[in-house]
């Protein structure tokens, strides 16, 4: 059944599995209030346990997800619905890393539930492939990484794999401008400052002490400016082919510059490629390998955008978000229903800027479909190829305060 | 009153229905002692839950409703300045040395005690609600760390308060902020979804006394496919114990159209949902009490086309 006799060996095998091979962060005080919690509970309710673990274990959303998958494929790896005595023992799942284990495997062979996260989210099986698929990846070898994206996202098979690359500090200094330039106003909240508009009275008080209880100089509070979050959306189908490279650049030098930025690339499904980006940003070279849903596949930007308001909206598009959308706008899906996510990310956001490559070809005209439908929604329309593109979209983007 | 079994009795009686894995993190939380982070879609009952816990458990409720620009100040504690400054005045002339005074002045009378500093101070464990911490910025993040891991406040004035009593911590989320690993990792973590057809009904009839099983079970399934919808605003269970009063208060027994449509504005608070609703009426239909043959054969009687062709009620 499971891969050591005693219950302390098993809660320990299952927590290198968690760290392993679904990127939980656990460190010694999870594992011990996890053991610790083993003697309060009906250990024989399966249910129970798994409740409280989870509480324990898991950290958001995605990872309580995650939990009871990685719960099922450790201690009940046999078909579902068999007793616990006849199911298979779970192997050792401690030696090297880049060996398959078992639970990999199956998960491998599974089938499609983890492939497409377009749509099953409700149904609390998709967790977001970022998610599981990276871990430490610097450090691994192709064939451990193949492993993950194979049960991360599936039909990789025959995919040559995406590099995100490093950009150049012209890449960043643009970067760099274009978030100083977002200046969203003033937040709400007060901050010390030299000068302001209004009086500390508790730090003028509390400076009046050193010179005898005489207030000699007087403390101020000013707002502090709010600075931006940024969501990048790149069109990776393929009638883009040839021109991501600049939007995964972008994309990568943003990520370097800021932390609040996200990226997500779609064709017809849609896929985070925040952390990708992050570790490129850092100066090092990501291999990823995409779904041909959501690279190199056909273009889908209104479901695509509909997808992402329903799944990250809440938490990413808010007053403070620029909406970075990179596509040529070849839609082949209903101009309405990409005129109404637009709309709704109009509504929320504060502001979308399109960036499409073909307006550099000459004698372009934004008259496909898809275009017309986005262009009144659009606050920025530009295209960027290079670090002085950036720079100059810097200068003449735009934002509703 | 700590296994799952007695707090789903007690929240129960309370007229708050929680599932088992709800009710396991309660008992973990009381168990450990650490605090409970719950997330969740809006309307699911997520402060409610604060609120029955410390009257389940006779205890002082202390909520902290975060919002953007909270500071220190105003979470955890603050000086009493005017009233420093009286005394700093007024004990001018006692000829007492500047060191004296200043230890009189920063002493804890003039200490004005807020949410988080009061929950630690207080006789018996009190059950603190930190309410909608994603609203609050990043920056405050940094001062629930200290109050959260260790259980003190360290006042630079005063030195470091240490909790008599551990305060029962529920921190409640609406996912429009990612929170951060730090303060992730202090807490149990629950995610608390929309409720199953079952406990929805449960849940309005242990809510809106005198509601019928019909009516209510009705309401649940219309609210399982109204959810389903792509809605911008989709209901919680707020809405429809809002739902279920606005039809009792209308004497309604039965929901047909008519009533939906008069109805609608106690579910869908955005106007283009509407509209949406309207588009997927055919979904709604089989749950709506107008159809003639709703009262053959005791199913709804109606043959209903799910768009992969006709459903016959089963023989």
């Amino acid at each position: 059944m499971y891969p050591f006799g005693d219950l302390p060996g098993n809660l320990a095998a299952f927590c290198g599995v968690l760290r392993r091979e679904y990127g939980f962060r656990l460190g010694p005080g999870e594992i011990n209030d996890a053991a610790r919690v083993l003697q309060r509970i009906d250990l024989t309710d399966q249910q129970h346990v798994r409740d409280a673990w989870r509480t324990i274990l898991s950290s958001s959303r995605e990872t309580a997800i995650a939990f009871d998958r990685a719960f099922d494929a450790f201690f009940f790896p046999g078909p579902s619905g068999s007793p616990q005595e006849r199911q298979p023992r779970t192997e050792r799942a401690v030696s090297k890393s880049d060996a398959p284990t078992s639970a990999e495997r199956r998960l491998a062979e599974q089938g499609p539930h983890t492939a497409d996260d377009a749509d099953d989210d409700d149904t609390g099986r998709g967790a977001p492939s970022d998610e599981m698929a990276d871990d430490e990846p610097s450090a691994e070898e192709p064939t451990a990484r193949w492993e993950r994206a194979r049960y991360s996202a599936l039909d990789v098979e025959g995919v040559e794999p995406l590099d995100v690359r490093p950009v150049s500090p012209a890449w960043r200094d643009a970067a760099r401008a274009l978030v100083r330039r977002l200046q969203l106003g003033l937040s709400r909240r007060w901050q010390s400052a030299p000068r302001g508009r209004r009086f500390d009275l508790r730090r003028t008080w509390r400076a009046s002490l050193q010179t005898g209880g005489e207030a000699v100089t007087a403390r101020w509070l000013r707002r502090v400016h709010r600075s931006p979050r940024i969501v990048v959306l790149i069109d990776g189908s393929r009638s883009m082919i040839g021109t991501q490279g600049p939007a995964l650049d972008l994309a990568v030098a943003l990520a370097g510059v800021t932390r609040r930025v996200e990226v997500f690339a779609f064709s017809t499904a849609l896929t985070s490629l925040t952390l990708h980006a992050r570790r490129a940003g850092s100066g090092r070279l990501v291999k990823v390998f995409l779904n041909r849903n959501t690279w190199g596949g056909g273009t889908s930007i209104g479901a695509s955008l509909r997808t992402f308001l329903q799944r990250h909206g809440e938490r990413h598009v808010t007053r403070e978000t620029l909406v970075l959308i990179v596509s040529d706008g070849l839609d082949v899906g209903e101009p309405e229903v990409l005129r109404d996510a637009m709309r709704e990310i109009r509504r929320r956001a504060a502001g979308i800027t399109w960036l499409n490559p073909l307006l550099e070809t000459p004698g372009y005209e934004p008259s496909s479909r898809g275009m017309v439908a986005a262009r009144p929604h659009i606050t920025t329309f530009a295209a960027v190829s290079d670090p002085e593109g950036l720079a100059r979209l810097a200068r003449i983007v735009r934002l509703r305060r | 009153m700590t296994s799952a079994a007695d707090i789903r009795t007690r929240f129960r009686e309370r007229g708050f229905v929680v599932d088992d894995a709800f009710a396991t993190s309660l008992e973990i939380m009381l168990a450990l002692q650490k605090p409970l982070l719950i997330e969740g879609p809006a309307g699911v009952g997520k402060t409610e839950s604060g609120k029955v816990l410390a009257e389940v458990l006779e205890a002082r409720l202390i909520r902290l409703q975060c919002y953007e620009g909270l500071d220190a100040m105003a979470a955890l504690y603050e000086w009493n300045y005017p009233r420093q400054m009286l005394h700093a005045r007024l004990s001018e002339s006692t000829g007492a040395t500047i060191a004296q005074r200043e230890a009189e002045i920063f002493s804890e009378p003039y200490l004005l005690r807020r949410p988080l500093l009061e929950a630690l101070t207080e006789d018996r464990s009190p059950v603190l609600l930190i309410d909608e911490v994603d609203r609050a910025d990043e920056a405050f993040e940094a001062y629930l760390l200290e109050v959260l891991a260790e259980w003190q406040v360290t006042i630079p004035e005063l030195g470091t308060i240490r909790a008599r009593h551990r305060p029962h911590v529920i921190l409640t989320s609406n996912r429009t902020r990612e929170l951060s690993d730090a303060l992730r990792r202090r807490c149990l973590y629950l995610w608390l979804p929309y409720p199953s057809l079952e406990q929805e009904v449960e849940i309005l009839r242990a809510r809106v006394p005198g509601l019928s099983e019909r009516l209510a079970d009705r309401i649940a399934h219309l609210m399982q496919v109204l959810r389903g919808l792509p809605l911008q605003k989709a209901p919680g269970v707020a809405e429809s114990l809002d739902w279920a009063m606005a039809l009792m208060s209308l004497h309604r027994e039965h929901l047909d159209a008519r009533t939906l449509e008069q109805t609608l504005g106690c579910v869908l608070k955005v106007h283009e949902d509407r509209s949406i609703v309207v588009e997927h009426r055919a979904a709604l239909a089989p749950y709506l009490a107008d159809a003639p043959a709703a009262s053959e054969g005791g199913g709804y009687g109606l043959a209903t086309d799910f768009g992969v062709g006709t459903v016959l009620p089963g023989r």
